[in-house]
């Protein structure tokens, strides 16, 4: 229908439809907030009511409810409608993928479109993997960020499978964008969840050295650091103890540019027990103008910095600051429980 | 966009001196009309035609401005929307009695007063119970034994709810509204709370915030419905970063990092790193600092800055600055200055995600 919308001929005057008597949305008296409907929309609800009441599962519903869709691409009760046309008629849902394509290439930002993309993919089973990774790589394509095809994505490679390529195709979008946070996700979905991947301790080692290589690249991309630190998210003796996190920290305090999230995962690691080397203690000593240099105790210290270098959580880095001695104290209670 | 540059601005006399304020009065004006009659422009979402009545009533209560509302209209139409079991048997019959969204989605048949397909929907039965508790009319009126039981049957076996029982997508946002409601109706047999909870915490992502589903990216509007939810439900306190963090059940400190972060250099918050600052998140973000105790490190000066150059000379706020304004926008705008302390704004409920009186 979209190749006539211009020139949308009224159910009225469509001899196909003439057998039905339209049913007007009964607002009642006192309507709130009501809207100001264009003719076309109006109409197409209208028809849509007469088909639904009188159950029509047939060709012509289903393309009323493809107009309807259209206008209203939210409606979840046409949606539903279609999906029992769909059935009843036992449409060829190779057609319905093309269908959605079609929709999602103008708007894509939509929950009832994706459900329905699910539920028919889920109808095709296994044999539809390939093509609904292809579908939302296309999504990408404009918008590499779009929660509702990463959500389609990941339920796909879960339920279809398609797990083989998925970490180079993370790999893929960092190049193109390293900071993509989506795909900063979706690559710490694959290595926790790809079934042949041995899970997280097994494969921390490589991931380390990509982050801090990607971290090395851009210190000011939050992604990665966040990604660093999730890597140890449930071993923090390895993360104290790993060197190759502080020697990082290091290397980006020495720089002296960029260093808020260098100083904020030094922070981390302090107040989870890590003992500062004296190195890192002369790069922090480095950062702090001489005057504000009154406080002994590293921690303190990088809240200090931070509170210079990122003036816009000042309070926050105060109040870090002032709640440390309460936070180490937990931090190596934590430890010597592993 | 040179020729939005006044856009930016609350009133032209302003201009030379740069001084930008919160134009109460064009807001209220902004919802009026709107109240009235929505624009052809809001056909698309006319499905959730409770959700924009909600904007816009919800609205003019937090700008104090609630006078202008027809209240026995209102409660009488919000109520037209409810679905209603024919008999006790019916109640168990799967479906879901709650509220329809809009009349697109309850109809009559031709001869009957029934209503024919029950559609009604978790978010629209959040919306439809806000309304009527914003207007002042006693919840305690409503059947909410049809509510509660039938919502048991739309939460599902990990915990998260469906929004619909003629299938859905599964998330947080509908474990937060079902919280919302069992919280109006004061009343959580219709939801397994335990269950919930495991739903919510298994969401919190390696950053600290949380995804709608598990797995899924942290995002500002999810991280909101897990700890408004978690709040609601009673299995967090409120101001948590006073207490001690090694007993609560989510990570609390990588969660507020991450939410302190979203406030980017703009001042604006953003729902996910490395993206751009939106007005809502003003609300999603800012309000899970609140909750958490945490607001006193938001930097209010350039949140306030961000958010006036989103602000409508025509009233309303869009979702970027200098853009048209849409109701969505404007209603966490308000929300948004109504927890930055303007004043003649009422005090907000953040959890609700309503007014208080």
């Amino acid at each position: 229908m979209d190749s006539d919308e211009d020139e949308r001929i009224p159910l009225s005057q469509r001899p196909e439809w003439s057998d039905i008597t339209p049913v007007p949305q009964d607002d009642g008296p006192n309507p709130v907030v009501p809207i100001a409907y264009s003719e076309e929309f109006a109409e197409t609800m209208d028809y849509f009511r007469a088909v639904y009441l009188a159950d029509e599962r047939s060709h012509r519903a289903l393309q009323l409810t493809s107009e309807a869709i259209h206008f209203n691409a939210g409606n979840y009760t046409v949606w539903q409608f279609r999906r029992v046309i769909l059935e009843a008629l036992n449409a060829d849902l190779h057609d319905e993928l093309e269908f959605v394509e079609h929709l999602a290439s103008k708007n894509s930002k939509n929950y009832q479109l994706w459900h329905h993309r699910r539920w028919v993919a889920e109808k095709l089973g296994s044999e539809a993997a390939g093509r609904e990774l292809e579908f939302t790589k296309n999504i990408f394509l404009n918008d590499a960020k779009n929660y509702h095809a990463w959500s389609h994505r990941q339920w796909v490679l879960q339920n279809l499978g398609g797990w083989e390529d998925e970490l180079a195709y993370c790999d893929k979008l960092l190049e193109d964008d390293i900071f993509n946070n989506s795909a900063w996700n979706q690559r710490y979905f694959v290595i926790t969840r790809h079934p042949g991947l041995g899970g997280i301790e097994g494969i921390r080692d490589s991931e380390v050295n990509y982050t801090i290589k990607a971290i090395l690249t851009k210190p000011e991309n939050e992604s990665p650091w966040r990604y660093l630190r999730g890597l140890y998210k449930n071993n923090m003796k390895a993360f104290v103890t790993d060197s190759k996190v502080s020697t990082l920290c290091l290397k980006v305090l020495t720089s002296k540019v960029n260093c808020v999230f260098a100083l904020s995962l030094l922070l981390d690691l302090l107040v989870h027990g890590f003992e500062p080397t004296q190195d890192l203690k002369n790069a922090l000593e480095s950062l702090i103008p001489e005057s504000n240099n009154l406080d002994s105790d590293v921690a303190a210290r990088v809240c200090l910095v931070l509170e210079i270098m990122d003036p816009m959580r000042v309070n926050y880095w105060r109040w870090r600051k002032s709640s440390l001695s309460s936070h180490v104290e937990d931090g190596v209670k934590n430890l010597s429980v592993h | 966009m040179a020729d939005d540059d006044d856009l930016l601005w609350s009133s032209s006399t302003d201009r030379g001196s740069e001084v930008r304020l919160f134009d109460r009065n064009r807001h209220i004006m902004y919802l009026q009309m709107n109240y009235e009659i929505l624009p052809s422009g809001y056909e698309g979402q006319e499905i959730n035609r409770l959700t924009l009545a909600y904007f816009i009533i919800s609205g003019l209560h937090i700008l104090h401005a609630l006078d202008h509302v027809d209240k026995e209209a209102v409660i009488n139409w919000v109520l037209s929307l409810q679905a209603h079991p024919k008999n006790e048997a019916e109640l168990n019959n799967g479906q879901f009695y709650g509220f329809h969204g809009s009349r697109s989605s309850q109809f009559h048949s031709l001869d009957k007063e029934v209503s024919v397909p029950n559609n009604s929907h978790l978010a629209s039965t959040y919306c439809a119970l806000a309304i009527l508790k914003t207007v002042g009319y006693d919840l305690s009126l409503i059947n909410s034994t049809s509510i509660l039981k039938s919502m048991k049957c739309l939460q599902q076996s990990d915990g998260s709810f469906m929004p619909i029982h003629t299938g859905a997508e599964k998330d947080l946002r509908f474990v937060y509204c079902a919280a919302v409601i069992s919280s109006l109706l004061d009343d959580w047999s219709g939801m397994d709370k335990e269950k919930a909870k495991n739903y919510i915490l298994s969401c919190q992502s390696y950053d600290g915030g949380f995804g709608l589903i598990p797995g899924q990216e942290s995002h500002g509007g999810a991280t909101y419905c897990a700890v408004a939810s978690l709040r609601l439900m009673g299995f967090i306190e409120d101001n948590l970063i006073s207490q001690s963090t090694s007993s609560c059940i989510i990570d609390l400190p990588l969660l507020l990092d991450w939410c302190l972060q979203r406030q980017a250099l703009d001042g604006g918050f953003q729902g996910r790193p490395n993206k751009t600052s939106d007005t809502c998140y003003a609300f999603w973000i800012g309000g899970v600092l609140r909750i958490l105790g945490a607001n006193q490190f938001i930097d209010e000066k350039t949140l306030r800055e961000f958010l006036l150059t989103c602000q409508s000379k025509y009233g309303g706020f869009s979702k970027f600055p200098g853009q048209f304004p849409d109701l969505y926008h404007s209603y966490y705008g308000f929300t948004a200055f109504s927890m930055l302390q303007e004043t003649d704004l009422n005090s907000l409920s953040v959890e609700l995600g309503i007014s208080m009186f």
